[in-house]
C-alpha cells in the first residue's frame, strides 16, 4: 500500500516540474508581430468554408508571401464574450469577423476605420451600411443576409393554386393559406421564436409590406415612431398570425435553426421567412424540396401604398483590430477575404449570397435568381437598425405577446423607451 | 429480511426506468451521428437507415481532433494530478492540524469556491498575459488548478475529517512526522474520495470550453472540447457531425469512470471490513 | 462520529486568534514526550511540526490567491467602471443601480430564490439513489455504471436532445397524450419552463453527486449498519437513524456544490433550451452575465452582476454550511 502511494506523488512532482518548464518554452502567437496575422472567426472550422479560405489565402500570399495567416475558429456562443476579453486586455486577433449591425457598432472603438483601404471595393461589394458607423467603414462585407419570404410550390400545386402566382395582398394570402391547410394539412407559416428572434424575421420580412416607403426610410435613418399605426400593425399582425392558428403550434418552444426550417423543409408549412446565407436559405430548401419547388415571393401587402422589397444587409464581414502592428497589411488581408475569387468559392460551396454582386448566380435555381435580381432595389432590414439591447427586449416582448402576458400597447411603450435610450 | 428484499425489488423498478432515461440519450446521440443531415431533419427519432461512420470521420478531421486529443490528455492529466496532490495536502492540514489562521483559511477556500468564473474571466486573462502564461500548457494547467482546487480542498477536508483523530495520534506516537501521517494514513484511507474527486475533476477539465478558450489563443494549442464545440458554428445545423464529435470526446471520460468506479466501490467494501 | 477538532464541524464559532494559537502550541508539543533521541532532533521536529501545516497549504493558497482572488478583486474593481463610450471611467455605483432597476435582473434574482427552494430535490435524488445502490438493490452494479452517463454528455447535446423530446409535438407529449393529458408546452410556458430546465440540469448532473455520495459511504460505520439490520430496522429507519447522520458532512458538501452548479453552470442548457425565455422567465444571473458580456458588450455591467452573484452565493452557501453543521451536531 505504501509503495503504491509513492508512485503518484513522484509522478505529480515530475509532472509539475515539466509543466513549469513549458511555461517559458512555447511562445505566444497572438497578434502583434508583423510576420503573422491572426484571424478570429466562427466559420473557418466549417467544411463549407474551406474552398473560400483557400482562395483568400492564395490571393493574400501573392501580395505578401512572407506573412503567415492563422485562422482561429471560435465557438459562436462564446465569440463576442472572448472578443470582449481580448478587447479589454488590448491584445488579440489582427483581423476579426463580425455580424453586421449592432455587434459591430458596439465595438467600433476596437477597430480601425477602413475607408481608405477599401475605397476600390466600394462599388463591387454590397452591404456596407451594416458595417459602418457615423459615416465610417469598420469592416468589409463577405455575405449578405436578408429575410425573403420563401414558399413551397409543391404545396401550392397540391392545393390547386398556381405556384407561380403567390398572393399579392394579405387577404388573398390568408385565403391561400386556408386552401392549403384544407388540402394538405400544412401550416401557413413555419415559425420558431424560442430564441426570441422570430420577431426579427417577421418584422424585417413583413415590414416592407406594412410600412410606407417614407416610414421605412425614416425607420432606417433612426426616426422611429413606435406609436405610428403601421408600426403597431407589425406587432398586431405578429400576434394575430399566432391567435388565428397560422403558425405551427408551440412557437415559443420551437427553435429557429433546428426546428423552424426543418418544418418548412419537411413540407409541414407552406411559407417561411428565411435567410439568404448560412442556413435556412435557398440552397438548403432546394436540397430538401427540390429546386423547382422553392419559390421566393414578395411579402403580401398589408397597407395600401407599401412597396415590397427585399430587406437585406451585410451578413458577416471582417474588420481590423486597432492594436494590430500594421493596419495596412491587415487591411490587405481583409481585401483578400472579400476578393471576387474567394467570394465566388464561398457562394458555390455554401450557397451564401455573397456581397460581391458581380458573381454569376445562374444555374442555382429560380429562388437564388429572384434574390439576386432583387438586390438592386433592396434596402436594409428593419430590425438590423435597432440596437442589440432593443433587439433583446423585442425578442422577450414578442414571446410575451404570444403567451398573452403583455399587450401590444405595453410592448410598444417599452420598445420606444429602449430605442430612445440609445 | 424478506421484506427488505421486496422493498429492494420495488425500488429497482423506478431505478431501472431512470437507467433507461440515462442510457437513451447516448443511444439517441449515437443514432443521430449515424444519420445524414437529411435523415436527421426529416425524422430525428427514426433509426438511421444504415450504419455510416462519415460523421465520425468528418468530426475527427474537421475538428482537428488528433492534435487536440494530445493537448487535452497532457493538460488534464497534469492538472488532475496537481489538484489531487495540493487538495489532499491542504485538506489534511485543515482537517487534522491546528494552526494559526486555519479557520480563516478554510473560510477563504470556501469563499473561493463561490467565485463565479464570469467575474474573474476578463481579469484572469489579463493576469495570465501579464505573467506570460497565455497560450501555454502551464497557463491552462494553472487556470484549471485554480478553478477546481477550492472544490477539491473542500471535499478532501470534509472527507478527511471523518478519519478518526486517534488514528493520527497513534501514528504520531509511533514516531511518524506529519508527512508520514499524510502518506501512511490520509492517502490510503482517502482513496475513495481521491478517486471520486479525481474523476470529477477530470470530467470538469476535459469538458471545459471557456477557460481553455480564454487561455489558449492559438489554434494548435487548443483542447478537444473546443474542437468539438466549433463544429456547431453559429447555427446548430450539422447536428450529426456535432453528435459524432461529442461521442468521440465522451469516450475517454466514460472509460475512466467505468474503470475507476470499480476501485471506489472496492474502497467502500474495504471500509466495510475495517469498520 | 469523529467530528472533534475539525475546523469544519466543531470548532466553536467564537474561537479567537489567541485561542487558536494556544491550541496549536499545545498540539504540537503533545507528541513530543522525548520518546526518541536527544533534544536537538526534538527541536528540529518541533519547528518542522509548527511549519508543517503551512507548508501543506502554501501551494494551494498561492495558486488560489494569484489566479482566483486577485482576479476577483480586479473584477470587483472593474464593476465600478463604465461601458461603451464611458469605457474605463469610474462611474461609482451606476452599474449596480442600473442592474437592480433592470426587470430582467430582478427576474434572474427571483429565479435564484426558486433554485434555492429546489435545491433539496436536487440533493435528495442522487442521495436516495446512492443509498439504494449502497444497500444493493437488485441491479445496483448496472445502475452505478449507467447513472453517470449523462454527466459526460456536453450540456449542449443534452439540451438539444431534450429540446426534441420536450417539443410541443414531440414524443413526451405524444406519450402523455395517450393517457388523455393535453399537450404541455414544457419550454414555451413561462410558468413551467424554469422547472423543465432545472429538471434537465438535475438529470445531467446527478451522476456527479452520486459519485460523491458513494465516496461518502466509505466513511460509514458498517458495524452500526449491520447492527441496525440485525435488530430488524426497516429501510426508512436505517436511512434516517444510521445513514443520514453518518453522511452529514457529505450531504453538506453536496448541498453546497449542487447550489454552485445550479447557479453557475446552467448557461449552456439555458442557451440551447430557452435562451432565457419565454419572455425572460428562465433568466438566471449567470445567463444575464453572459448576455451582457458578449452580445451587449457591457463587460463592466456584467462584472457588477457577477459581483452580486458572488455575494449571493457566499451568503447562501455559508448559511447552508451553518445550518447543516448545526443539524449534523444534533444527531
Amino acid at each position: 500500500m505504501r509503495q503504491k502511494i509513492y508512485g503518484p506523488v513522484v509522478l505529480v512532482a515530475a509532472l509539475a516540474l515539466t509543466s513549469c518548464g513549458s511555461a517559458t518554452g512555447s511562445g505566444t502567437s497572438s497578434g502583434g508581430a508583423t510576420d503573422t496575422l491572426v484571424v478570429w472567426d466562427w466559420k473557418s472550422g466549417d467544411a463549407s468554408a474551406a474552398a473560400y479560405l483557400e482562395q483568400a489565402r492564395a490571393d493574400f500570399a501573392e501580395q505578401h508571401p512572407d506573412t503567415t495567416v492563422e485562422f482561429v475558429a471560435q465557438p459562436f456562443d462564446q465569440y463576442y464574450t472572448l472578443l470582449g476579453a481580448a478587447i479589454q486586455a488590448g491584445e488579440g486577433p489582427d483581423v476579426i469577423m463580425f455580424n453586421g449591425g449592432g455587434q459591430l457598432r458596439d465595438r467600433t472603438g476596437a477597430l480601425v476605420p477602413l475607408d481608405d483601404y477599401v475605397a476600390d471595393d466600394q462599388q463591387r461589394l454590397a452591404g456596407w451600411e451594416a458595417f459602418s458607423d457615423d459615416g465610417e467603414i469598420y469592416a468589409a462585407p463577405v455575405t449578405l443576409q436578408g429575410h425573403p419570404v420563401y414558399y413551397n410550390k409543391g404545396l401550392y400545386e397540391q392545393a390547386g393554386l398556381d405556384p407561380e402566382q403567390p398572393a399579392a395582398t394579405w387577404d388573398e394570402f390568408l385565403d391561400n393559406c386556408a386552401t392549403i391547410e384544407d388540402a394538405t394539412g400544412a401550416h401557413c407559416f413555419a415559425m420558431g421564436n424560442q430564441e426570441g428572434s422570430g420577431i426579427q424575421f417577421f418584422m424585417s420580412g413583413m415590414g416592407p409590406s406594412i410600412l410606407t416607403p417614407a416610414e421605412y426610410d425614416a425607420w432606417i435613418e433612426g426616426e422611429r415612431d413606435w406609436q405610428a399605426p403601421n408600426v403597431r400593425q407589425i406587432f398586431e399582425l405578429w400576434t394575430e398570425v399566432e391567435t388565428t392558428g397560422l403558425n405551427n403550434p408551440g412557437v415559443n418552444s420551437t427553435t429557429m435553426f433546428t426546428d423552424m426550417f426543418a418544418i418548412f423543409e419537411a413540407g409541414e408549412a407552406a411559407h417561411v421567412i428565411g435567410l439568404m446565407s448560412d442556413i435556412g436559405h435557398w440552397k438548403d430548401f432546394n436540397e430538401f424540396l427540390g429546386e423547382d419547388a422553392v419559390g421566393v415571393m414578395d411579402p403580401p401587402i398589408v397597407t395600401d401604398g407599401a412597396a415590397p422589397l427585399l430587406p437585406y444587409d451585410g451578413g458577416i464581414g471582417y474588420g481590423v483590430a486597432r492594436w494590430t502592428a500594421d493596419p495596412a497589411l491587415a487591411a490587405d488581408l481583409v481585401r483578400s477575404l472579400t476578393s471576387t475569387d474567394a467570394l465566388t468559392a464561398f457562394y458555390l460551396e455554401s450557397g451564401a449570397i455573397a456581397s460581391d454582386t458581380s458573381i454569376d448566380t445562374s444555374g442555382s435555381g429560380a429562388a437564388a435568381g429572384t434574390l439576386v435580381a432583387q438586390l438592386e432595389t433592396g434596402k436594409p432590414a428593419l430590425h438590423v437598425a435597432l440596437s442589440s439591447a432593443t433587439q433583446e427586449l423585442m425578442g422577450r416582448l414578442s414571446q410575451q405577446l404570444l403567451s398573452d402576458s403583455v399587450t401590444v400597447d405595453e410592448a410598444l411603450e417599452q420598445l420606444a423607451a429602449s430605442d430612445q435610450a440609445e | 429480511m424478506r421484506s427488505a428484499r421486496r422493498t429492494g425489488w420495488l425500488l429497482a423498478i423506478p431505478m431501472a426506468a431512470l437507467a433507461v432515461a440515462t442510457i437513451y440519450p447516448l443511444v439517441f446521440t449515437a443514432n443521430v451521428a449515424m444519420k445524414t443531415r437529411r435523415e436527421y431533419v426529416l425524422d430525428r427519432f427514426a433509426l438511421a437507415e444504415s450504419i455510416r461512420w462519415d460523421s465520425f470521420v468528418a468530426a475527427w478531421t474537421t475538428a482537428g481532433m488528433a492534435r487536440y486529443f494530445v493537448n487535452s490528455v497532457v493538460v488534464v492529466s497534469i492538472a488532475v494530478a496537481l489538484l489531487l496532490l495540493l487538495g489532499s495536502m491542504a485538506g489534511f492540514a485543515l482537517s487534522h492540524l491546528r494552526f494559526r489562521g486555519s479557520r480563516v483559511l478554510f473560510l477563504g477556500f470556501l469563499a473561493a469556491l463561490f467565485v463565479p468564473f464570469q467575474v474573474i474571466m476578463v481579469p484572469l486573462a489579463r493576469t495570465m498575459a501579464d505573467v506570460g502564461l497565455l497560450d501555454t500548457y502551464a497557463g491552462l494547467i494553472l487556470a484549471y488548478v485554480a478553478q477546481f482546487l477550492p472544490f477539491t480542498i473542500y471535499l478532501m477536508t470534509s472527507y478527511f475529517s471523518g478519519i478518526p483523530r486517534e488514528l493520527v495520534d497513534a501514528a504520531r506516537v509511533d514516531g511518524n512526522t506529519f508527512y508520514g501521517v499524510y502518506r501512511r494514513i490520509m492517502l490510503p484511507l482517502g482513496k475513495p474520495a481521491l478517486l471520486s474527486v479525481g474523476i470529477l475533476n477530470a470530467l470538469f477539465c476535459w469538458n471545459d470550453v471557456l477557460i481553455a478558450l480564454l487561455v489558449m489563443r492559438s489554434a494548435d494549442q487548443r483542447t478537444l472540447m473546443i474542437g468539438v464545440t466549433t463544429l456547431r458554428g453559429q447555427y446548430s445545423d450539422n447536428i450529426p457531425t456535432f453528435a459524432a464529435g461529442v461521442l468521440i470526446a465522451a469516450v475517454p471520460v466514460l472509460a475512466i469512470y467505468l474503470f475507476f468506479q470499480r476501485r471506489i466501490v472496492d474502497a467502500i467494501t474495504a471500509g466495510a471490513t475495517k469498520g | 462520529m469523529a467530528v472533534e477538532g475539525t475546523p469544519l464541524s466543531v470548532r466553536p464559532a467564537g474561537a479567537g486568534r489567541t485561542d487558536n494559537g494556544r491550541a496549536s502550541d499545545r498540539r504540537s508539543r503533545r507528541p513530543d514526550p522525548g520518546t526518541r533521541s536527544g533534544p536537538p532532533r526534538n527541536r528540529r521536529r518541533l519547528t518542522s511540526d509548527r511549519l508543517a501545516p503551512y507548508i501543506l497549504v502554501a501551494p494551494a493558497v498561492l495558486i488560489i490567491v494569484a489566479f482566483r482572488l486577485w482576479p476577483l478583486a480586479l473584477g470587483i474593481n472593474f464593476s465600478f467602471t463604465g461601458d461603451l463610450d464611458r469605457d474605463g471611467q469610474p462611474v461609482g455605483l451606476a452599474n449596480y443601480i442600473e442592474l437592480f432597476r433592470d426587470p430582467l435582473f430582478q427576474i434572474a434574482l427571483r429565479n435564484v430564490g426558486l433554485l434555492v427552494l429546489l435545491l433539496p430535490v436536487a440533493v435528495a435524488i442522487p442521495g436516495a439513489l446512492a443509498t439504494f445502490i449502497f444497500l444493493r438493490v437488485p441491479g445496483h452494479r448496472f445502475y452505478r455504471s449507467v447513472y453517470f452517463f449523462p454527466a459526460v454528455l456536453s450540456p449542449v447535446i443534452a439540451g438539444a436532445i431534450f429540446n426534441l423530446l420536450l417539443a410541443y409535438n414531440g414524443p413526451l407529449n405524444r406519450l402523455i397524450g395517450t393517457v388523455g393529458l393535453g399537450p404541455i408546452d414544457w419550454l414555451g410556458d413561462p410558468k413551467l419552463a424554469m422547472f423543465t430546465v432545472v429538471g434537465v440540469h438535475i438529470w445531467a448532473t446527478f451522476g456527479m453527486a452520486l459519485v460523491i455520495f458513494l465516496a461518502g459511504f466509505a466513511t460509514l460505520d458498517h458495524a452500526l449498519l449491520d447492527a441496525a439490520r440485525v435488530d430488524g430496522a426497516s429501510l426508512p429507519q436505517v436511512i434516517w437513524h444510521v445513514i443520514l447522520p453518518g453522511l452529514s458532512r457529505t450531504i453538506q458538501f453536496v448541498v453546497v456544490t449542487t447550489m454552485i452548479g445550479l447557479l453557475t453552470s446552467m448557461f449552456a442548457l439555458l442557451y440551447v433550451m430557452t435562451s432565457g425565455g419565454p419572455g425572460g422567465a428562465t433568466y438566471l444571473p449567470e445567463y444575464y452575465i453572459w448576455v451582457q458580456m458578449g452580445q451587449m458588450n457591457r463587460p463592466a455591467l456584467a462584472s457588477a452582476a457577477s459581483t452580486v452573484l458572488f455575494f449571493i452565493m457566499l451568503v447562501v452557501g455559508l448559511v447552508q454550511v451553518a445550518i447543516l453543521r448545526r443539524a449534523g451536531r444534533e444527531d
